[in-house]
């Protein structure tokens, strides 16, 4: 008996051994000198003029040749395809020098005709390129080539950082649009297996060249994997399969220093924020009472008064965030605003401040003037770590108040609902991306009859006197010439905010990236993509 | 029989000992020690600090009231649901056992998820976590009678036919008590079905945390501890990460051992 | 004739089954929260795009008759529809990704049975039921999958077959010890052993025929289980399989994609019952 069920066990067993390292996690093969690292979903699309998420964006700029690109690092604006650019004073016009000599990856010349085709297409209505928004009014936007190197475009308006707009634009084969297969970028797009991998090949008739005269780029294909999974990809990262990751979590972050701490880097704080705001709609289904506590001042003062911001940073982000009070990171050098003054933690100050707006506490429990306990909802997203954390550690703070939280995680298309159609909520734990450090691009925020204006969308007037000032604010920076005026009107509109408090404004996140030793040329820089910016540089030791 | 005896009184004593800890003057699953998060053992915190800083000792105990009771009952309705309906399928009318068995596929098939999704929506965000709690079980047990259904209709219908089936049938046993001298033979399905339902219920529901369904901060989910052991970064951080498990396979082995094999 | 009645009372079946799935598949996604919601509604960049695609969406899918009749329609002329996700044929998205999540099932399958089977030979066989020999079962069942994968990745060991075919034989063994271990304390195998009858012959001859209903019943749950597994494995170990798909689906409320998915795990689950039905040699009574 036994002996034969021994015999069963063994064989089983040899069985295991046999699929085991068969079934192991493994990235695709590589090729030597081919950079690797991981996106979080398939690219919604190659064709440049219709990205509109993410990932396609990053395969865009991978990809794509553009008259101007805007360096990540520096932040300016620097000509690529295009020898010279020139603004008239006015604005609205426009002037391009091409480089000579251009050539598209599969050896046909890129002439004025190319960049104008390009151009106009963006600007057709049929094409639906979200880019074309940036024009404003992009119906009236002319494009003309007086000669094969020159290409000028008149505007029907100044459009503010119309530099930063080009880099968007894709110069593509005039009448032969190629999604990505035919390109004047560093980089061709050579293969995409669905939910597996983008493969890229460098461009063979790339413009480039390095101080020395090498042509770039260096390396010898890019490889994006499809994998949302962290564990997987710190664990393949670890094994040199992945030369990079953009986004860690913090605690993934502390477990990778522990092991190899020569890869990981915390470049400080980034530009993006985590705030909590409430639901300030009239139109919103809840109840009329919580609609006047959420309208009060004094009420989202107090609350921001109560919340301990460095806790969160310091449990939520272990360490690698700072407290924050304004929509403008400390990262943001040109726009911050050192003399902000802001509530800070202060709980007796909270406490007065409530009373004052006639909330009193009865048995441990807040209460407002006509004796309703004070409950609301704090939703937010399931999935990011760190926002549950700082949701209950939220929770506890508020709680000390004598207002009873309930912690809400829901999966984003069902939170979107609430936010954006039904504005069936009571407050709102979200974070905000900001790629662009211009505050101009965070005009639909702010603007008070914008459907992403997320306390109260699409006012028809604005709801009150502080609403209308940030409007007339965002107005005035976006028509203004004179830097200093817009500066002044942006710190303004901190202020107000600081002021309202609209949006509470919790941390800012830091970003926290690894790189691998043997990945050379990295320089990280603030803005996306932060590690691949100058991707045409980056090489892998000993594949050069 | 002295081992059930045995097992029965293990799982009262563990019970027991949660209930005091749970109930202890100045114990609280929800207070965050801020000081010393994921500390070490200590005398104030037995068995360490979680990430927030809440004692790990209350916290277990207070999930294994919580959590486990809620997993049990749903376990138990189901299984009871799953044996009452095959058995009923097998014992009525072929068109009735035909339908029972069509529905139990479809059922099977269906993404429920969209369903929690919208009792999730249909609850008033402010519910208290513990009723959402309750609610999750509820509508847990409610959904999990399909994936064991068709095994007990098979197996009421091989004593459908035996002999001594035939002449109980002819001795005049009839309905209600034809199914209640089925049961017990269809123990060997229904306890095995019983006792994998529980972790079952236990993971699912700390997934369901992720639609918004499931047991709501601060009370502790067990689910949601176990949840903790896929991030090899906690993994690395402490070995009290493994209490929670350790715990749910001492407990599903003594229900094992108290439910009684013959 | 009985078996052109009997295929055709399948055909029956299997067709009910589908319909009611696509009829309840459909009301469940159109229903729930979120369906005509995009996370690029919140970037302002984008949301202009996105609010136009949703408003297209939500006059093709408002009422309810409209949308039941064109999708039970569409179906029954063989067509899928295109992928809410990627704008490609439903068909051209689950073509490749079958043929993986086939391979998996099948070998996770064999492997599962293969452990649980002479675990539950040697459990079972013990003339005292000892809970050691449960424990590892038990441990198996109550750690996540997500854990286990951890575990694989932190080992450098085992991947999406080993864990599901731990995963399945956890469970099948909870059901094969009870089945087998009733099977040995049956009195006429009692008296077989005692006539020195050997053990190849004692399995073969009497403790598998006997439990061979239980066994027919437990092939069909054991399906079902590695289909509901299916899911979680693939999304954890990104195979690019049917499982990952659908979940993709469901979380971006994928409708064509989600109805597909469900159909087939619909006729798989049919396939697995009918299968264990003629294992068991039985018929509706």
């Amino acid at each position: 008996m036994r002996r034969l069920v021994t015999a069963q066990i063994s064989i089983a067993a040899l069985f295991i051994a046999a699929l085991a390292p068969v079934c192991a996690a493994q990235a695709a093969p590589r090729m030597p000198g081919e950079l690797a690292w991981t996106i979080g979903y398939d690219p919604k699309t190659f064709d440049p003029a219709k990205v509109d998420d993410q990932e396609s964006e990053l395969v865009r700029y991978l990809t794509a040749g553009v008259l101007l690109r805007f360096n990540r690092f520096t932040q300016k604006v620097e000509p690529q395809l295009a020898e010279s650019w020139n603004l008239s004073p006015d604005g609205k016009t426009v002037t391009f020098k091409l480089r000579s000599g251009l050539q598209f990856s599969d050896g046909s010349s890129l002439t004025a005709k190319d960049a104008a085709w390009s151009i106009r297409r963006v600007l057709l209505e049929a094409t639906k390129a979200p880019v074309a928004e940036e024009f404003l009014s992009p119906a009236g936007v002319t494009v003309v080539t007086p000669d094969p190197r020159t290409i000028v475009v008149h505007l029907p308006q100044r459009v503010l950082g119309i530099g930063k707009v080009f880099d968007e634009i894709a110069i593509e084969p005039a009448d032969r649009p190629s999604e990505g297969r035919v390109t004047s970028g560093p980089f061709v797009v050579a293969d995409y297996r669905r939910s597996q991998f983008v493969r890229l090949r460098p461009n063979p008739h790339y413009a480039n060249r390095d101080a020395s005269g090498k042509m770039l780029p260096y390396a010898a294909g890019i490889r994006l994997d499809v994998l949302e999974n962290h564990e997987q990809e710190i664990r393949l990262f670890e094994r040199g399969e992945y030369d990079l990751i953009d986004s860690l979590p913090p605690d993934y972050f502390e477990l990778l220093k522990k092991r190899t701490p020569s890869s990981v880097r915390d470049l400080g704080p980034s530009l993006n924020t985590e705030q909590i705001w409430f639901n300030q709609s009239p139109q919103a289904p809840i109840p009329a009472w919580e609609k006047s506590w959420f309208q009060n001042r004094a009420f989202r003062v107090a609350v921001s008064q109560a919340i301990h911001r460095a806790d969160l940073a310091r449990i939520a982000y272990l360490g690698h965030a700072t407290p924050a009070y304004s929509f403008i990171s400390p990262a943001n050098s040109a726009w911050y605003d050192r003399k902000l003054s802001a509530p800070h933690t202060d709980v007796a100050a909270a406490k007065a401040g409530l009373a004052s707006a006639g909330f009193h506490l009865s048995g441990g429990v807040l209460q407002d003037a006509s004796g309703h306990p004070v409950k609301f909802s704090i939703l937010t997203n399931a999935g990011n770590d760190a926002r549950l954390k700082m949701a209950t550690l939220i929770q506890q703070d508020l709680s000390a108040l004598g207002m009873q939280i309930t912690v809400v995680p829901l999966d984003f298309p069902a939170l979107i609902e609430r936010l954006m159609h039904t504005q069936n909520y009571e407050a709102c734990l979200l974070g905000l991306e900001n790629v662009d450090p211009d505050p101009n691009a965070m005009m639909n925020i702010w603007l008070s009859n914008s459907p992403n204006h997320q306390w109260n969308p699409s006012e028809k007037t604005p709801a009150t006197e502080w609403e209308a000032e940030i409007d007339r604010a965002m107005n005035r920076q976006a028509s203004s010439s004179s830097d200093a005026e817009r500066k002044q009107a942006i710190d303004r509109v901190q202020q107000i905010v600081a002021d309202q408090e609209p949006f509470i404004y919790l941390v800012y996140p830091n970003a926290l990236v690894a790189v691998s030793p043997r990945l050379k040329g990295v320089q990280p820089a603030v803005l996306d993509p932060s590690l691949v910016w100058n991707v045409e540089n980056l090489y892998l030791e000993g594949a050069r | 029989m002295k081992l059930k005896l045995v097992a029965a009184s293990a799982l009262a004593v563990l019970v027991l000992a949660a209930a005091v800890i749970v109930v202890a003057p100045g114990a609280s699953y929800a207070r965050q020690d801020r000081e010393s998060t994921l500390a070490a053992a200590s005398r104030q915190h037995p068995a360490g600090t979680d990430a927030l800083g809440r004692d790990r000792l209350v916290r277990v105990s207070a999930a294994l009231l919580l959590s486990l009771a809620g997993s049990i009952v749903a376990s138990a309705i189901t299984t009871a649901a799953a044996a009452g309906i095959g058995a009923l399928a097998a014992f009525g009318p072929a068109s009735v056992g035909w339908t029972a068995m069509l529905l139990c596929d479809v059922f099977l098939a269906l993404p429920w998820l969209f369903l929690l999704m919208m009792v999730r929506s249909a609850l008033p965000l402010t519910t208290s976590p513990a009723n959402s709690a309750a609610i999750t079980f509820m509508v847990l047990a409610a959904l999990g009678w399909p994936a064991c259904a068709r095994a007990v209709y098979r197996g009421a219908l091989s004593f459908k036919g035996t002999e001594w089936m035939l002449y109980a049938r002819a001795g005049g046993l009839r309905g209600v008590q034809v199914v209640r001298t089925v049961l017990p033979n269809l123990v060997t399905l229904l306890l095995p079905q019983f006792l994998i339902s529980i972790p079952a219920f236990v993971m699912a529901e700390a997934n369901l945390g992720a639609l918004g369904l499931g047991i709501g901060e601060p009370l502790p989910s067990w689910g949601g501890m176990l949840l903790e052991l896929d991030n090899s970064a906690m993994l690395f951080e402490t070995r009290w990460v493994y209490f929670p498990v350790a715990l749910l396979v001492t407990v599903l082995l003594l229900l094992e051992a108290a439910a009684g094999e013959a | 004739m009985k078996p052109a009645i009997a295929v055709a009372k399948w055909l029956t079946r299997a067709f009910a089954i589908v319909l009611l799935v696509i009829i309840g598949s459909t009301l469940l996604v159109r229903y729930a929260p979120g369906y005509l919601s995009d996370a690029r509604e919140m970037d302002s960049r984008y949301g202009d795009a996105a609010r136009e695609e949703l408003s297209a969406e939500a006059a093709r899918s408002g009422s309810l008759r409209h949308l039941l009749s064109t999708e039970v329609s569409a179906w029954l002329r063989g067509d899928a529809g295109t992928s809410r996700q990627y704008g490609i044929p439903v068909a051209e998205l689950i073509r490749p990704r079958l043929a993986v999540t086939g391979r998996l099932l099948l070998r996770a399958l064999i492997l599962a049975w293969s452990l649980a089977v002479c675990a539950a030979l040697l459990s079972s066989a013990r003339r005292k039921p000892s809970l050691l020999w449960q424990s590892p079962a038990t441990l198996l069942l109550a750690v996540p999958t997500a854990a286990m994968a951890t575990l694989c990745l932190l080992a450098d060991y085992g991947g999406p077959i080993l864990v599901m075919a731990i995963l399945l034989a956890a469970r099948d063994f909870k059901f094969l010890h009870s089945t087998l271990r009733k099977a040995w304390l049956d009195p006429h195998l009692l008296q077989a052993r005692a006539q020195g009858i050997r053990l190849p012959r004692l399995l073969l001859a009497h403790i598998l025929p006997a439990a061979a209903p239980q066994l027919a019943a437990l092939v069909s749950l054991s399906i079902v289980t590695a289909l509901s597994a299916l899911v979680p494995v693939e999304v954890i170990f990104n195979v690019p399989g049917l499982g990952q798909l659908a979940w993709n689906a469901a979380m971006n409320r994928d409708l064509p994609v989600l109805l597909a998915a469900t159909v087939i795990m619909a006729f798989a689950v049919t396939v697995a019952g009918m299968a264990s039905d003629r294992a068991g040699g039985w018929r509706n009574a």
